[in-house]
């Protein structure tokens, strides 16, 4: 992470950190030896309580209360399972840290095994990242022969493993319980909620399901402590460090690990991110990953963490900024994002099925020319019979970008039902990484 | 189809809430939608389907709005809690409703004029009813090449369907076949078999039942009739001794469809049927089908009216010496008690004898407690003894399965495979030695035990039987008699017995033989019933279809089929339930009963009795073991006969050996194999025919080769069947199919059923 | 592909799962890695190794873009389309690719079954837009028209890989 490497380690030359021994160099598995060795299972998930780490992977839920409802004398084993499947569009950092710096995660996953009684975990990754698999594969080998997974770590009877399980191409099984039905070998199909997944996850089982940035989280918060991190930013409700992957028209795409609360977007997208090409300024943005609502310039001052990016009406989500200059044209960016969750869609809800399909047949038909000026009164009907109305939130992802970009650029759609839409010219230079 | 599941509001531990306005109550943990249905509110629904399992949540067609919980919620997977306060009519509750039809027709063909399910169609129904009066999409709807053949009998037409998944869950979770699924995802989503293969499988009819569209409909019944031109009629299947209710769709007479019933019997079959109890009906009119009465004279054949051939049969019952009187296991409890009282009097005290297992040695397990087909869903063990009940008695089956999705364990111990061996732990027994096996159990699971026995097999090893009911007298187990024959169990309680008349026959003691409903040359002792045809004079036969009884008779008298009569069948496990006359018989025929009645008048015994419904008050007056039951008692779900239990006194009789040389026969039974599948068309694909399998090492040591003609003998008689060779199988054994109509494994076995050996030689 | 090498595969790792079921996938994207794709063959060798239906296995693989049922080209080259890469040219990218080697609009493989060019959604490396990807574990990115036009002449004299990865 070029920008801040606060919480995510990074070796002094800011290169990667996939040598176990560079990484123990770092001050690597301090933190789970301090966990195993000094705290109790559940002083390890009080310390999560109270640094105020939330939920990294999109619903931003706080990750110490999550792991505290799990059941502390279930008949079942538990299980952590990692959420490495990475499919939100415009989001990438979760794939840098896994190649980067493996070792982190690993050792996040493990102590919270540690906190909730688990002996065995799971990465689930996406299918696409074999690379990044292959190399968490190593990590894994190594942590073993080190001894940080396997039998009686730091001499102390803690019993743990991992288990790396690789996706085949499914972005649903991002959604927890569709990932676990995934991981349990079934059609990645999300699963009605209740029971959640602390309760019946994996195999039925109390599991903590986490993302890979919030489980790296954990082991600099065991070993700095829950107040360093909650101290960090400033909001009481969003402190720590976020990692933004920033894209689309923009000079220097990347990821950016932030404060929260003490960036602004403007900051992110012109200072961080080298801002736009000569003669294009900023259009619009999907913040938090494409499922969030769009946001316009004016909204450009927002300091980046989970209120105030509410308070524009937009959501933090999994921080994939993807932004979109002058050039770009409003109505073909929902078009494509309509594709996406049709194409995603798992179809076992009848409103995401035929209602994803609906809403791309709708906005095709706008960019070939043949929209109609009905249709925007059509697509706010549809958009109200889809969200809140489904079984897991893709559909409300589907939804709220294209929602939300008729509401602020509505005179961007009715020019294109007007006239119909060239397709602008893309941005071809190549990119300049920094 | 099962919309909901039914709620006993008169159970204790009601819970209150509020409904639409209203405060109302029932049984904690009642889901909403179920509850809601009990105090007649519906909740339109698709994906629920209570028989399925768990709610999946997928169609979305239920949202209501519950005070306090944060958007709409599925009322199919959401309990009631005390107090609710829950709105299945608000405006919100109703856009969500009218919301997801509009989007389910957005790609829906709206083709109902021409599709089988118009009229008696969910998706209709509730579209009239809840939905949208228009739709507003423009755009080309989802193609798919139609309609699709997933077997012989179940097209699938793709565009119709909604994706509920019932179907596809009822495959995985139901029948556990698995072979029926969804492919694909979001709306290219289809439910498909392995790419190629048809959906064949012993239940695969109900997803026809289930489809709350026109997507699945049965290729018999296409286009065949109109909801507005057909009647629907509760009735009992028939074909086997499970006891499934089932109901008769009929037009102009004629049956045009069975299907499982809307309100299924919890009890017994839950509404699921097997595909034999669907498709078998067109037997009915199958050309071996009695349908004109024949009176043989020498060569001479006549074909009178029924009137002139009931009189002719009176005369030749008169006037040709002593009569025997033989009662298929198929005949109604009308048919049997009016043929027994017919000899009684009419017949001078004509000997009765039923083609039934003799039970003796069955006694023990008969008193144990009975359990109805239900119970089966509360045991933590079930232990299943001998037979292969999911191609004998198909419900147990989905009931043993089901047991065991509810975490049951399932123990089974049988001299054969069977499918329901992968359910749990499985003992194969040695030929013979069934006791052993028990015995060998130890401790036979835990908690609440349920029995399955076969009794065509218990019946065989006296020994066994006595062992198994002291396990369930110990443990208090619940007992589930896998019984043969659709309404033995309504002939023993008539005290009809099952020996006696062919040993008459042979010392010369018959003139005349009366049959109804009996061909004892499809039935074990095949050979010596065939010899003891030959001796007596005259044959008179109450039948419904040709068969090597009624080309022998003097007189043939063509019966209804159960499906065009009245009348009473007992189920396996003594459960008393009725049949109703859908169709009506062939000019030619009439029911049974009417026909034995009417000769009763002939022979100058007119019995005090005109109708089905009276001649059961007479049988339940006359026969204790009746309860007393009536016809109306019995309404459409029937009742369990009182159990009279004979005390036991523990004694563990010998085991009968086998008779003869080589190896130890097992008999198995195909689904399909048998008569009434062998008679349909509809079921020509399906159908099986006989074969002997072999364990590779056993044919080897005989000199056999796969696919090899073996011809097969044993004391009693002698037959030729293919071989088929199964490392599956066991070895020390003779696998052979029994039930195959022409095949003449039957006369392989003697009349007494005592296990035999067999003697294979190429062919 | 055997149900036995598939058995192999798999049985070190049936330990980490308290359920058989788990190890379809695994056993799937193994299958695969012998000819690229899934044979009905190959389903039914899975369905074998880890007791399910061929059925349930072929419904399993048809849920997962990475699972192909259908043959496919030799390498599988997906260009991701989703919006970071569209706005950078993906489009483009994806035209000139399918134009090159005679392909429909979505893609489909080349007439010498070489190349086999595909839309992907969101690859994950919308720093690198337009990126795209070759098989499962190369990706690369920006590409200029020009340069994905000679990557596919680099993956067409590449030797044939021994194991798909896709
Ligand atoms: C359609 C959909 C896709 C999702 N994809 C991902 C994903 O790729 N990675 C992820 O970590 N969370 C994803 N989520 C969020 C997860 O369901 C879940 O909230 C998260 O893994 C919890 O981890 P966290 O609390 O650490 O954020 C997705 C949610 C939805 C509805
Ligand atoms: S909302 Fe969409 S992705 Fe989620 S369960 Fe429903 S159909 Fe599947
Ligand atoms: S009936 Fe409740 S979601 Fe289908």
């Amino acid at each position: 992470m070029p920008q801040l490497n606060l919480v995510y380690r990074q070796r002094e030359a800011g290169d990667h950190l996939r040598d176990l021994s560079d990484y123990r160099r770092a001050g690597g598995y301090e933190a789970l030896r301090t966990a195993v060795t000094t705290m109790e299972p559940d002083e390890v998930t009080y310390s999560l309580v109270r640094s105020g780490l939330r939920g990294r992977g999109g619903a931003g839920f706080p990750a110490g209360r999550k792991a505290s409802f799990l059941p502390k004398d279930a008949a079942l084993p538990s299980y952590v399972v990692c959420n490495a499947d990475e499919s939100e569009p415009g989001t990438f950092k979760d794939r840098e840290i896994m190649e980067d710096n493996p070792f982190q995660l690993l050792e996040g996953i493990a102590i919270a095994g540690y906190a909730i009684g688990a002996k065995r975990g799971y990465i689930y990754i996406r299918g696409e990242y074999e690379h990044q698999a292959l190399v968490l594969d190593d990590a894994l080998r190594a942590a073993r022969q080190a001894g940080f997974l396997g039998r009686d770590i730091f001499g102390t009877g803690f019993t743990f493993d991992i288990t790396l399980y690789r996706g085949a191409g499914a972005y649903i099984c991002g959604e927890e319980t569709a990932l676990l039905e995934s991981l349990e070998g079934k059609r990645g199909q999300p699963r009605l909620k209740p029971p959640f997944p602390a309760v019946a996850g994996l195999y039925a089982s109390p599991t903590l399901i986490n993302n890979v940035e919030t489980l790296s989280a954990i082991p600099p918060i065991v070993e700095r402590g829950a107040d360093w991190y909650a101290g960090i930013g400033g909001a009481e409700k969003s402190p720590g460090t976020k990692i933004f992957s920033v894209s689309g028209h923009v000079m220097r795409p990347g990821n950016y690990e932030i404060v929260l609360h003490q960036t602004t977007l403007r900051e992110l997208v012109y200072d961080m991110a080298g801002g736009f090409r000569p003669g294009h300024d900023f259009k619009a943005c999907w913040v938090g990953g494409s499922s969030v609502p769009v946001i316009g310039a004016e909204s450009l001052d927002t300091p980046l963490d989970y209120e105030s990016l509410n308070g524009v009406g937009t959501f933090l989500g999994s921080a994939g900024c993807i932004v979109m200059d002058d050039s770009g044209c409003i109505v073909r960016a929902c078009l494509r994002l309509a594709h996406f969750y049709n194409h995603e869609s798992c179809g076992k809800c009848s409103p995401c099925r035929e209602g994803t399909s609906w809403l791309e047949k709708i906005l095709q038909r706008m960019v070939d020319g043949d929209g109609r000026m009905e249709d925007l009164d059509l697509l706010e009907g549809l958009f109200g019979r889809i969200s809140g109305r489904t079984l897991c939130a893709l559909a409300d992802g589907a939804v709220m970008p294209v929602r939300s970009a008729i509401a602020l650029f509505r005179d961007d759609f009715v020019r294109v039902i007007e006239n119909g839409s060239p397709r602008p010219e893309p941005m071809m230079e190549v990119a300049v990484h920094g | 189809m099962a919309d909901y599941a039914p709620v006993d509001l008169s159970a204790g531990d009601q819970v209150e809430f509020e409904l639409n306005g209203v405060r109302v109550s029932v049984p904690a943990g009642t889901l909403l939608v179920d509850a809601a249905n009990a105090h007649g509110v519906e909740v339109p629904v698709f994906c629920y389907e209570p028989r399925l399992g768990p709610p999946v949540g997928a169609c979305r067609m239920c949202l209501v709005e519950v005070e306090g919980m944060r958007g709409l919620q599925t009322a199919c997977s959401t309990p009631v809690q005390p107090d609710m306060v829950v709105r299945t009519n608000s405006p919100v509750a109703k856009d969500a409703q009218d919301g997801v039809l509009e989007l389910l027709l957005a790609n829906h063909p709206l083709d109902c004029p021409v599709c089988d399910k118009g009229g008696e169609c969910p998706l209709q129904d509730r579209t009239f009813r809840f939905g949208p009066g228009r739709s507003r999409f423009v755009e080309p709807k989802r193609h798919f090449p139609k309609p699709l053949d997933l077997s012989p009998r179940v097209a699938l037409d793709r565009e119709r369907c909604i994706a509920c998944y019932r179907c596809v869950r009822f495959s995985q979770d139901v029948a556990e076949d698995g072979c029926l699924t969804m492919q694909e995802r979001g709306a290219l989503s289809e439910i498909t078999t392995l790419t190629g293969e048809p959906y064949e499988g012993r239940f695969t009819g109900n997803i026809i039942d289930i489809c709350p569209v026109g997507a699945l409909t049965s290729i018999p019944y296409r286009f065949v009739s109109r909801p507005w031109d057909i009647d629907n009629t509760p009735s009992v299947c028939g074909g086997c001794a499970a006891g499934c209710n089932v109901e008769l769709t009929v037009r102009e007479g004629h049956i045009m469809r069975v299907t499982g019933r809307p309100d299924p019997n919890w009890e017994v079959e839950e509404g699921w049927i097997c595909d034999r109890a669907r498709w078998s009906y067109d037997a009915d009119r199958a050309p071996s089908r009695l349908t004109a009465p024949v009176i043989r004279e020498g060569e001479r054949v006549q074909q009178p009216d029924l009137d002139a051939a009931v009189d002719a049969a009176a005369l030749v019952l008169a006037n040709t010496g002593r009569v025997g009187v033989l009662i298929g296991p198929d005949a109604t409890v009308e048919e049997a008690f009016a043929a027994t009282e017919l000899a009684h009097t009419g017949l001078g005290g004509a000997p009765v004898q039923a083609l039934t297992i003799d039970g003796a040695g069955l006694a023990p397990l008969r008193a144990l407690p009975t359990a109805q087909l239900g119970d089966l869903d509360h045991a933590q063990t079930l232990l299943i003894v001998g037979g292969d009940p999911a191609n004998q008695q198909p419900a147990v089956e989905l009931r043993a399965r089901k047991a065991r999705r509810r975490g049951a364990h399932v123990i089974t111990v049988g001299p054969r495979p069977h499918a329901l061996e992968s359910l749990g732990e499985s003992h194969r027994s040695q030929p013979g030695a069934l006791r052993a096996a028990l015995e060998g159990l130890g401790d036979v699971g835990e908690g609440s035990l349920a029995i399955c026995w076969d009794e065509a097999d218990l019946a065989q090893e006296p020994d066994a039987a006595a062992v198994l009911a002291r396990i369930g007298r110990e443990r208090e187990a619940i007992s589930l008699e896998m019984g043969h024959g659709a309404n033995a169990a309504g002939l023993r309680a008539l005290g009809i017995p099952s020996t006696g008349l062919r040993e008459q026959i042979a010392a010369g003691e018959i003139d005349c033989l009366l049959t109804v409903h009996a061909d004892p040359t499809a039935a074990p002792g095949a050979a010596e019933w065939g010899w003891a045809l030959g001796r007596v004079r005259h044959i008179v036969a109450v039948a419904t279809h040709d068969d090597q009884v009624t080309e022998r008779a003097t007189v043939v008298l063509p019966a209804a089929t159960h499906r065009e009569t009245e009348g009473v069948m007992v189920a396996m496990n003594g459960r008393a339930q009725r049949l109703r006359a859908g169709a009506t018989p062939p000019e030619g025929a009439a029911p049974g009963w009417e026909l034995l009645i009417a000769l009763g008048h002939r022979l100058g015994t007119p019995p005090p009795y005109r109708t089905a419904a009276t001649a059961f008050a007479a049988a339940s007056a006359a026969h204790a073991a009746l309860g007393a039951l009536t016809h109306d008692d019995l309404g459409t779900l029937g009742r369990p006969l009182p159990q009279t239990p004979v005390a036991g006194n523990g004694h563990v009789p010998d085991p009968v050996g086998f008779s003869g040389d080589g190896l130890p026969l097992v008999t198995v039974t195909r689904i399909f194999g048998e008569r009434a599948s062998h008679r349909s068309q509809a079921l020509a694909e399906a159908r099986t025919g006989a074969d002997i399998t072999l364990h590779p090492d056993e044919a080897a040591r005989h000199g056999l080769p796969a696919g090899a003609r073996v011809r097969l003998r044993t004391a009693h008689g002698e037959c030729e069947l293919p071989l088929v060779i199964d490392p599956d199988q066991p070895q020390g054994a003779a696998l052979v199919a029994t039930g195959v109509p022409d095949a003449g494994v039957e006369r392989l076995l003697p009349a007494d059923r005592t296990p035999v050996r067999v003697e294979i030689t190429p062919a | 592909m055997t149900a036995d090498e598939i058995r192999a595969h798999i049985d070190p790792m049936r330990h980490e799962f308290a359920e058989e079921r788990s190890l379809v996938l695994p056993a799937l994207k193994f299958a695969q890695t012998e000819k690229g794709y899934l044979s009905t063959e190959d389903l039914r060798a899975v369905a074998e190794a880890v007791h399910l239906t061929p059925a349930y296995v072929e419904s399993v693989a048809s849920f997962y873009d990475r699972l192909y049922l259908e043959p496919v080209g030799r390498r599988v080259v997906s260009v991701c389309v989703t919006l970071s890469c569209m706005l950078r040219g993906s489009d483009e990218v994806m035209e000139h690719l399918c134009h090159r080697e005679g392909l429909g609009h979505h893609g489909g493989t080349s007439e010498d079954g070489v190349i086999t060019v595909q839309e992907a959604q969101c690859l994950g490396y919308c720093d690198a837009a337009p990126c795209i990807q070759v098989d499962a574990d190369q990706t690369r990115g920006p590409f200029t028209v020009e340069q994905a036009g000679e990557l596919l002449d680099e993956l067409r004299d590449a030797p044939v890989p021994t194991r798909y990865v896709r």
